[in-house]
C-alpha cells in the first residue's frame, strides 16, 4: 500500500479535481485499460486506473468500482463537465505527461517495495 | 457493389427505404441516391462515424445538402493518416456504372477526433438522425467501449446487429428498456442486403417523421422484426 500523493510526485501528476481531498488516499494496486466495459467487469477497489479514455462515463465506472483515482496519461484532459462530475462524486482525476506504460511501470515499482 | 445491383437486390428483398452508410464517408451516397430514384426506392444519405472512443455512430439524412456539409466536417475531423491500400484495400469513389472516379487517400478506417457525445450532438444539430450502431456487438459498440449508454445526451434509438433477435437483445441488455431499437443489415455484400430491417410507420420518408415514430406520435411507430 502506498499513498496517492507520493505516487503523484513520481509521475509529475496534476490533480484536476481540486475539491477532492486526497491527503490520506491509499493505493492498493493498479489497472490499465481504455475499454470501460472491461474496467467495470475487472477493476477492483483501491486500484488506480490508468487510461486515455476521457468520457463522462469514466467517472461513473470509477465510482462504481471504488477506485482510488483515475490517471489520464499523455497529458490527456477530460472536458470540464467530467471534472465537475468527478468533484461531485469524490473521484480524484489526475493528468500526467507520461505515457501509460511508464505510469504503470512507476506504480509497479513503488508497490513492489 | 454497383448502385444498380444494390437497388435491384433491395427491391427484390421488399425494402422500401435504404441508406448507404460507409465508414466515415458519404462520398458515394450521391450515385446511390440517383440509382435509388431509378428503382423507385426511398433513400437516405448516411454515414457510419467512428468516434474518438472507437464507437460506431450512424447518421441519417433525408436532405443531401446538410448531409454533404456534415460529410465535409467529418472528413476534416478524421486523423490525417494515409490509407495503406495493400493492407486495407482501395477506398474508391465510383460513378453510377461502378467505374472508379477517384481514390480516397485519407484512411477512412481511422477515428474522428469527435467524442461520442460530440458526434451525436453534431449530427443532431445539422438535422440528422443519430444513433449508436450495433450496441449488442462486442466491438465498436457504445456499451463495449463506454460500459453503458450515456444518459447526458438525448438518444431516441439505438441500433442492433442484423443477426440479433430484438427480444433477446432486450433480455440481455435491460438498460435498453427506454430505447427504440433500429435493426439494419450493415450489409457489406449483396447477399446481406435485407438481412436486418425495421418497420417504420411514417407519413413520408423523412428524418422528422422517424423522430416522431421514436416517440410514438400521431400513429407513427417503429416495429422490430420478431
Amino acid at each position: 500500500m502506498i499513498l496517492l500523493k507520493d505516487f503523484l510526485e513520481k509521475i509529475d501528476g496534476k490533480v484536476l479535481t481540486t475539491e477532492v481531498d486526497i491527503s490520506q488516499t491509499e493505493i492498493k494496486d493498479g489497472y490499465v485499460s481504455d475499454l470501460l466495459s472491461d474496467v467495470m467487469g475487472n477493476a477492483e477497489e483501491g486500484q488506480v486506473w490508468i487510461t486515455i479514455m476521457r468520457h463522462l462515463n469514466v467517472v461513473a465506472v470509477a465510482s462504481l468500482a471504488n477506485l482510488s483515482a483515475v490517471v489520464f496519461a499523455k497529458s490527456y484532459q477530460p472536458e470540464d463537465a467530467v471534472i465537475k462530475k468527478a468533484n461531485q462524486e469524490g473521484i480524484c482525476l489526475i493528468s500526467t505527461p507520461l505515457p501509460t506504460f511508464q505510469v504503470a511501470g512507476i506504480l509497479y515499482e513503488m508497490l513492489k517495495k | 457493389m454497383s448502385p444498380s445491383s444494390v437497388m435491384q437486390t433491395a427491391k427484390n428483398k421488399g425494402l422500401d427505404l435504404i441508406a448507404i452508410t460507409d465508414h466515415n464517408s458519404m462520398a458515394n451516397c450521391g450515385v446511390y441516391a440517383k440509382a435509388a430514384r431509378d428503382y423507385k426506392l426511398d433513400f437516405w444519405y448516411g454515414v457510419e462515424v467512428q468516434t474518438a472512443e472507437e464507437i460506431h455512430v450512424l447518421a441519417l439524412f433525408d436532405d443531401p445538402e446538410p448531409a454533404l456539409e456534415f460529410d465535409k466536417e467529418l472528413y476534416n475531423s478524421l486523423l490525417p493518416i494515409e490509407n495503406d491500400p495493400e493492407f486495407f484495400g482501395d477506398q474508391v469513389v465510383i460513378d453510377s456504372k461502378a467505374n472508379i472516379v477517384r481514390f480516397e487517400k485519407r484512411a477512412l478506417i481511422n477515428s474522428s477526433i469527435w467524442t461520442f457525445d460530440e458526434a451525436i450532438k453534431k449530427i443532431q444539430s445539422v438535422g440528422g438522425f443519430a444513433f449508436p450502431a450495433h450496441v449488442d456487438a462486442q466491438t465498436y459498440s457504445v456499451i463495449a467501449q463506454l460500459g453503458f449508454i450515456p444518459t447526458n445526451i438525448s438518444l431516441p434509438a439505438v441500433g442492433i446487429s442484423a443477426k440479433a433477435k430484438p427480444q433477446m437483445v432486450r433480455q440481455n441488455f435491460p438498460q435498453l428498456k427506454n430505447y427504440n431499437l433500429i435493426q439494419n443489415s450493415d450489409a457489406h455484400y449483396l447477399k446481406d442486403i435485407g438481412s436486418g430491417y425495421t418497420d417504420f410507420y411514417l407519413e413520408k420518408p423523412t428524418v422528422a417523421e422517424l423522430k416522431m415514430a421514436c416517440k410514438n406520435e400521431k400513429g407513427r411507430k417503429i416495429k422490430n422484426k420478431n
